[in-house]
């Protein structure tokens, strides 16, 4: 649950971000649940230890995937390894929970078990969806995967003494129609011609320029109200690029700002500028590279 | 992680384009255009449609650090802060649909992230009360006026959507301000700034002077009184944020 809360501000993905804010509530439940049969059982009431020094690395391994570029390992450190290993122990436990004795116990593992499954199959669902944006990305997440259950078996598993395996499928799939509450729909792409409008044919020239590395001529289409910055900002550009795609186009009123990624054998730069149109045409008033090459 | 992120680690798609709040205000200015979107036009509709929904989206984030980043807080403040986060990523499943009514789509205008950076606040109580007290009592005067105009628009779809979404701000507001007394209970100094942080939020999103106390058809964003009583807030703190409204910044 912290884990999901604090990576979801670090996670680009419209439809992944929203996974993790879905998922969130529903694991504080279960904690909340759990938390709240320790007093019914002689323990305190919401207090938790880790199974051991061991469980305490693997889940700091799972926190160390916090860059941007890195989706693909979060999804597949909570939704492949630590959700269907939970779902695991829970089902082991129910198996040997006395009905007569330990209903209580039993209806929190019943829904525990149904939710965390069903979260699973939600997050292979959008792993689907990241690895058909970036095909590379299904090794990385397997190489991940296996790096993460060898750490969880080293702790024998979230308690410290769960038997291998450590995950196991589900007897019985979620249903699909229960999976897609929990997905939305990634926002669909936008119509880049139409949101340039008559910007769009001195943009391509604008465009074909910075591939060419011909910055003399894009500082030429600054407006006379740009700043003397954004000479300096062109200079932080490192042509020729290969591809320079627009990737975003906002307006302000008559204007558009115009979000560029330029790439190249040197790295990926991102370009942001805004143009104004004028009775000389479009002119650029503010320019700013928002990235940098790796 | 760290607790709390810096703010500039908050990530995006590429297609959102992000400028600083004074830049696109002045930009907005220079072209004879009210700083905040009036709702005059289709354009501005989705502007603002647009803002409510990245503001969610920063909500989301603002509250899922919350459950992140203090993990010595009660265990009730951290059950609300998820409860929150699950709400939030629900009002941005509504405002994506609400921007897809109107025919916008995301990343149509810059994003700005001020609200992220409230919720960036060191203090849990600062971070309560500037976020849910500051920021979604905010969303309730700017939903109350948004209802306002999807009814006399004759749009069904945003009046009754935003509705929803403003009973769950309501809730949002009341659990910051059972937090604030709760987690600064002893402790005055603490109270006084986290209290004085809330109101240095309520002076710099007065949004341009727009918001006011008065009727919804006299002022442009009317202070919404019932919602903020509903949400834990006294006669006094009203008057005082009716009082910070008259000496708005523009910003």
């Amino acid at each position: 649950m912290r884990i999901l809360g604090g990576w979801i501000a670090l996670t680009p993905e419209v439809d992944a971000k929203l996974l993790f804010g879905r998922h969130v509530w529903d694991c504080a439940q279960h904690a909340d649940l759990w938390g709240k049969r320790l007093p019914e059982l002689r323990a305190a009431a919401q207090v938790s230890e880790p199974g051991g020094p061991a469980v305490v690395a693997a889940f700091d391994l799972i926190e160390t995937a916090e860059r941007p570029e890195q989706t693909v390992e979060r999804v597949t450190a909570i939704y492949r390894v630590v959700k269907p290993h939970l779902a695991t122990v829970y089902e082991r436990h129910l198996a040997v929970a006395n009905p007569v004795y330990e209903p209580p116990t039993r209806r929190i593992l019943l829904r525990c078990i149904e939710e965390e499954r069903r979260h699973a199959a939600a997050g292979a669902l959008v792993l689907e969806r990241l690895f058909a944006r970036d095909r590379a990305s299904a090794d990385r997440a397997r190489l991940w995967e296996r790096k993460l259950l060898d750490a969880l078996g080293a702790a024998r598993g979230v308690t410290g003494d769960v038997e291998l395996p450590l995950v196991a499928e589900p007897a019985t799939p979620p249903e699909r129609a229960s999976v897609a509450q929990d997905l939305v729909t990634p926002p669909s792409g936008f119509d880049v011609e139409a949101a340039l409008g008559d910007l769009a044919a001195p943009l391509a020239a604008h465009r074909a320029a910075l591939a060419r590395g011909e910055l003399a001529a894009v500082r030429g289409e600054l407006g006379g109200e740009a700043p003397p910055e954004a000479v300096v900002e062109y200079a932080r550009l490192v042509p020729p690029f290969e591809r320079v795609e627009v990737v975003g186009v906002a307006r302000i009123g008559r204007q558009r700002v115009v979000k560029l990624a330029l790439a190249g054998p040197r790295g990926r730069q991102v370009l942001q500028e805004r143009w104004t149109p004028t009775e000389a045409g479009w002119r650029i008033v503010t320019v700013e590279v928002t990235d940098s090459t790796s | 992680m760290d607790r709390p992120i810096a703010y500039d680690k908050l990530a995006r798609e590429d297609r959102f384009v992000r400028m600083r709040t004074r830049d696109v205000a002045n930009a907005k200015i220079e072209q004879g255009m009210p700083p905040f979107p009036d709702l005059s036009s289709e354009a501005s509709m989705r502007d603002r449609i647009h803002g409510i929904l990245v503001g969610e989206m920063q909500a989301m984030e603002g509250a899922g650090r919350s459950v992140y980043d203090f993990p010595d807080a009660p265990w009730e403040f951290t059950l609300d802060m998820a409860r929150q986060v699950w709400d939030e990523s629900r009002h941005v499943e509504t405002y994506l649909g609400l921007l897809d009514h109107l025919g916008g789509y995301v990343g149509e205008f810059p994003e700005t992230t001020l609200l992220w950076r409230c919720a960036c606040a060191e203090d849990a109580a600062a971070r309560v009360a500037g976020v849910n007290r500051g920021l979604e009592g905010l969303a309730c005067d700017v939903f109350n006026q948004l209802i306002h105009i999807a009814r006399k628009m004759g749009d069904p779809v945003i009046e009754r959507s935003v509705d929803y979404v403003l009973a769950d701000e309501i809730t949002h507001v009341r659990m910051g301000s059972r937090w604030l007394n709760e987690l600064t209970r002893g402790d005055a100094e603490r109270r006084r700034r986290a209290i004085e942080f809330q109101d240095s939020i309520d002076e710099r999103f007065n949004l341009g002077g727009q918001r006011q106390d008065g009727h919804h058809e006299v002022v442009p964003i009317s202070i919404a009184k019932d919602a903020r009583r509903l949400a834990g807030f006294t006669d006094e703190e009203i008057e005082r944020l009716v009082k910070s409204t008259q000496r708005s910044q523009v910003y």
